[in-house]
């Protein structure tokens, strides 16, 4: 048996959590168990198993072409720290209790320190329109490297200082920046604090003013899209006074952090029509929109259909009047089929009218 | 010898209320094409409305389109029976009613009906007079005039699309379709202005002993039911009748057939790139609304090409040559598509989508010209009919290959040089069977004018006429009765 991948030794603060990687193959395949000694010079190495120290560690093992095992602890404490020993052994006789298990077990250690999480203090200042975010770390510390602040999985801000302090301005209110923000410090291990800024919920509608036909569902939607979400979503109704607008009949409310929706069933011009309130409340204060609802009537349509047909009336009437009235002045141009004997027959006609009219003159 | 004789009706009068008649032209092509393409705003709504996909919405404009090409001939019998102003009030009325019933439609399959089938066939029946009605009105100045009313389709997409727009957000899609209904009848005033004329018809029998000569310089052509009038054998038969409305004799003439198999394979390249510019802009990463724009400067220059396309045709140094300019737009037309995958950036696409609104234009504005070119005004009617119903075929297949292209590759360069490649091939086809043509003209001009000389040729020409086959002149049309009009038309026919 022989190792793939070895543990390595990691530096971790309280309440975080380690992971440990071994991988070892051989024929047959081996098994992995994990050993841990403490820095006390009393102690001696105990095994670890899946579950152990009140369910913060966990074992997670695969034996297919090879043998691979993770060790993950969760919420360490200083008395963590110490020497964890990644064991394996293909020898059938490995767990034998009269036999020595040195001679049988090929062994791979990593060191895993915890050090004491230093605490840090996070401030937001507002003055002369901007806003300064800020880290104080205060304890003792790693050495600082530099210094990272993220904002919704974008860098913002990155430095190379060692201090343990530091800030990020932005320019604005409070209402527009609203969120989570994290000052990370560049060390070993690497120390995260954060920063947010909370507003009360800046609900606004989608759309302020909302057409629906008449009989058809009418949907109004406001949303909030500051930090933190929206608790509670509540609509109101103006015109007949205000009332809360159950979902109940006509109305159906879908709401969620950080959208509500309000759908209105078969609207009604009398009923329907009028301003619409959406109001959303969270730990830190309550917002309000208003949307406005106008209701098409089925006929609103109708007017404009009826003025362009009648314009198209007036203009055929009157391009077939001036037509009618050109006629006698111009030479027909209608059929011509037989065109020589058209032309005869004119000519025929004009003959007599022209006798008509001699005779008449005469 | 004597100009054009008492019989023969006066020339196309190029003017007067020629320009009334191509203003109704204008609106009634614009609608024709324009109206398809503007509809795609309300699909979103309906689709949502009636809980159905995105393909089985797009149905709609493809129903709307195959009809509006394919009644191209019902349309043409109905021109040659009626004339044109009738059939375009008709389809006006026919469109307005297929729209207002739209509005009240409950299932996508009654759209389909509404919308799709009976729209479809209004516009039908818009288009083709409009087309037909132009030239009996122009002849000098045909070309222009082409281009000018080819120039509605562009003008009104314009139009039409944030008016679409209003509409849809002030009145939703069911009010939108009843004002459109009513704005479609707008083309009945259109085909108001369509007064008849008979001009470019003038049919002189050769059984008409006295214009016995001028039936030899005049072009012998058919016009429906004055050939039956005037057919001393009789002998309808139900081809005969047929052949009475819709000229299928068409298929032997050199000209026609050699339009129709140019254009036929033109179109299958001819829509596909409009259709996926703006999704291949946004491939390349472009936002959506500069992909939006990029379809709008194609528009804007559609519609200053086609009016200076249509000028420059009507120039006396294009216009005796016009089936070479014709191929050479085309061809134009799929060089610009075999060079866009040399365009990555944005800037590339606009100068893309320029050079293609330029070709484009120019192709539409020649469409019917050069097919009224080749058969004469008299035959248009039925030539415009069959040529129509072929080419819906193709334009119909177009873009769904050009769509598989895409997705079987996986890049859309490919769908462009199949566009290129067939408009290429198209273009060069037609510039070398034209030269073909323009030869076999000249040669049957020759040939024409030799007999004239002698008188004894006349008669025995005369006699052997009536049981000639009608189709075996060609036709070189227009270009005669202009230079007995003495207009001072300079063409060179090769070799004359």
């Amino acid at each position: 048996a022989g190792f793939i991948k070895s543990p390595l030794s990691q530096k971790r603060l309280t309440q975080d959590s380690v992971e440990l990687y071994c991988e070892a193959i051989g024929s047959p395949i081996p098994e992995i168990q994990w050993w841990f000694e403490g820095n006390d010079p009393n102690e001696t190495y105990a095994q670890l198993w899946d579950g152990a120290r009140q369910d913060r560690v966990k074992i997670n093992a695969t034996y297919n072409l090879h043998s691979t095992s993770t060790i993950s602890i969760a919420n360490l404490t200083g008395d963590d720290s110490g020497m964890y020993e990644c064991r394996a052994s293909n020898d059938p006789d490995r767990n034998h209790l009269s036999k020595s298990p040195k001679v049988k077990w090929i062994r791979s250690q990593a060191n895993v320190f915890v050090i004491e999480r230093p605490e840090i203090t996070p401030l937001v200042t507002e003055s002369s329109g901007k806003l300064t975010l800020s880290c104080n770390m205060s304890g003792p510390h790693p050495i600082i490297k530099g210094h990272k602040w993220i904002h919704k999985d974008k860098v913002l801000e990155e430095d190379e200082n060692s201090n343990a302090f530091t800030s990020y301005t932005i320019e604005g209110k409070m209402e527009e920046h609203s969120g989570i923000y994290e000052c990370i410090f560049e060390a070993n291990p690497q120390i995260r604090g954060e920063v947010n800024i909370s507003v009360a919920p800046q609900v606004t509608a989608y759309k302020k003013s909302e057409h629906g036909n008449e009989g058809d569902t009418g949907v109004l939607t406001c949303k909030n899209p500051s930090y933190p979400a929206v608790t509670t979503w509540s609509w109101y109704k103006s015109g007949h006074g205000v009332s809360a607008v159950n979902a109940s009949g006509r109305y159906i409310i879908k709401s969620s952090g950080n959208k509500t929706e309000l759908r209105i069933l078969k609207l009604d011009i009398e009923q329907d029509t009028g301003d619409y309130f959406c109001n959303g409340t969270n730990s830190h204060g309550t917002g309000e929109a208003t949307v406005n609802l106008r209701v098409r009537s089925r006929l609103a349509a109708l007017w404009p259909f009826l003025g362009i047909v009648a314009e198209v009336l007036v203009l055929v009437t009157i391009i077939f009047i001036y037509e009618k009235r050109r006629k006698p002045d111009e030479v027909p141009d209608g059929k011509r089929q037989l065109g020589l004997n058209l032309a005869g027959k004119s000519n025929a006609t004009n003959h007599k009218d022209k006798n008509v009219r001699q005779r008449n003159a005469n | 010898p004597a100009p054009a004789a008492a019989g023969r009706a006066p020339g196309p009068p190029d003017g007067g209320w020629g320009w009334m008649v191509l203003f109704g032209a204008f609106i009634s092509i614009g609608f024709a094409y324009a109206f398809p393409k503007g509809l795609a705003i309300f699909f979103k709504e309906i689709q949502d409305f009636f809980g159905t996909s995105y393909s089985e919405i797009a149905w709609v404009s493809s129903i709307m389109l195959a009809t509006t090409y394919g009644a191209g001939p019902i349309s043409s019998i109905l021109v040659n029976r009626y004339g044109s102003r009738p059939v375009v009030m008709f389809g006006g009325l026919l469109c307005g009613v297929g729209m207002i019933s739209a509005a009240f439609c409950t299932s996508i399959l009654q759209l389909y009906v509404c919308v799709g089938f009976i729209t479809g066939f209004g516009l039908a029946l818009n288009l083709q007079p409009s087309v037909i009605i132009i030239g009996k009105y122009f002849l000098k100045r045909r070309p222009m005039a082409n281009g000018l009313a080819m120039a509605g389709s562009p003008v009104m997409l314009c139009t039409l699309a944030p008016l679409n727009q209003f509409l849809f957000e002030n009145f939703g899609w069911r009010g939108s379709f009843l004002i459109l209904g009513a704005i479609l009848l707008n083309c009945c005033v259109a085909g108001a202005l369509f007064r008849p004329i008979g001009a470019g018809t003038a049919p002189v029998k050769s059984q008409v002993t006295e214009e016995g000569k001028d039936a030899l310089k005049g072009k012998i052509t058919e016009d429906g039911p004055l050939e039956n009038k005037t057919e001393e054998e009789g002998g309808k038969d139900c081809f005969e009748k047929v052949n009475q409305y819709l000229d299928f004799s068409l298929f032997k003439h050199r000209g026609f057939l050699i339009y129709m198999i140019g254009n036929v394979l033109m179109f299958l390249g001819f829509f596909a790139p409009i259709v996926f510019l703006a999704p291949y802009a946004k491939h390349t990463g472009i936002d959506e609304y500069s992909a939006a724009f990029l379809l709008s400067i194609l528009a804007v220059v559609d519609m200053v090409a086609r009016p200076t396309t249509g000028i420059i045709a009507n120039s006396r140094w294009v216009r005796p040559r016009i089936q070479y300019f014709f191929s050479f737009a085309i061809a134009f037309n799929g060089a610009c598509h075999l060079l866009v995958p040399l365009a990555s950036s944005y800037t590339g696409l606009v100068v893309y989508s320029s050079f293609f609104g330029l070709a484009f234009g120019m192709v539409c504005a020649m469409l019917f010209e050069t097919l009224m070119d080749l058969v004469g005004a008299a035959r248009f009617t039925s030539a415009v009919g069959l040529v129509t119903i072929a080419e819906c075929c193709t334009i119909l297949l177009g873009p769904p290959i050009g769509g598989i292209l895409i997705d079987t590759f996986g890049d859309y360069k490919y769908m462009f040089i199949k566009c290129g490649a067939v408009m290429v091939l198209a273009g060069t086809f037609l510039f070398i069977m034209n030269y073909y043509n323009y030869r076999m003209l000249a040669k049957e001009e020759k040939e024409r004018k030799t007999k004239e000389e002698d008188p004894e040729a006349v008669r025995t020409e005369n006699e052997a006429k009536k049981n000639w086959n009608k189709d075996s002149i060609q036709d070189g049309p227009e270009l005669e009765s202009l230079k007995e009009k003495g207009e001072g038309l300079k063409k060179e026919m090769n070799g004359t």
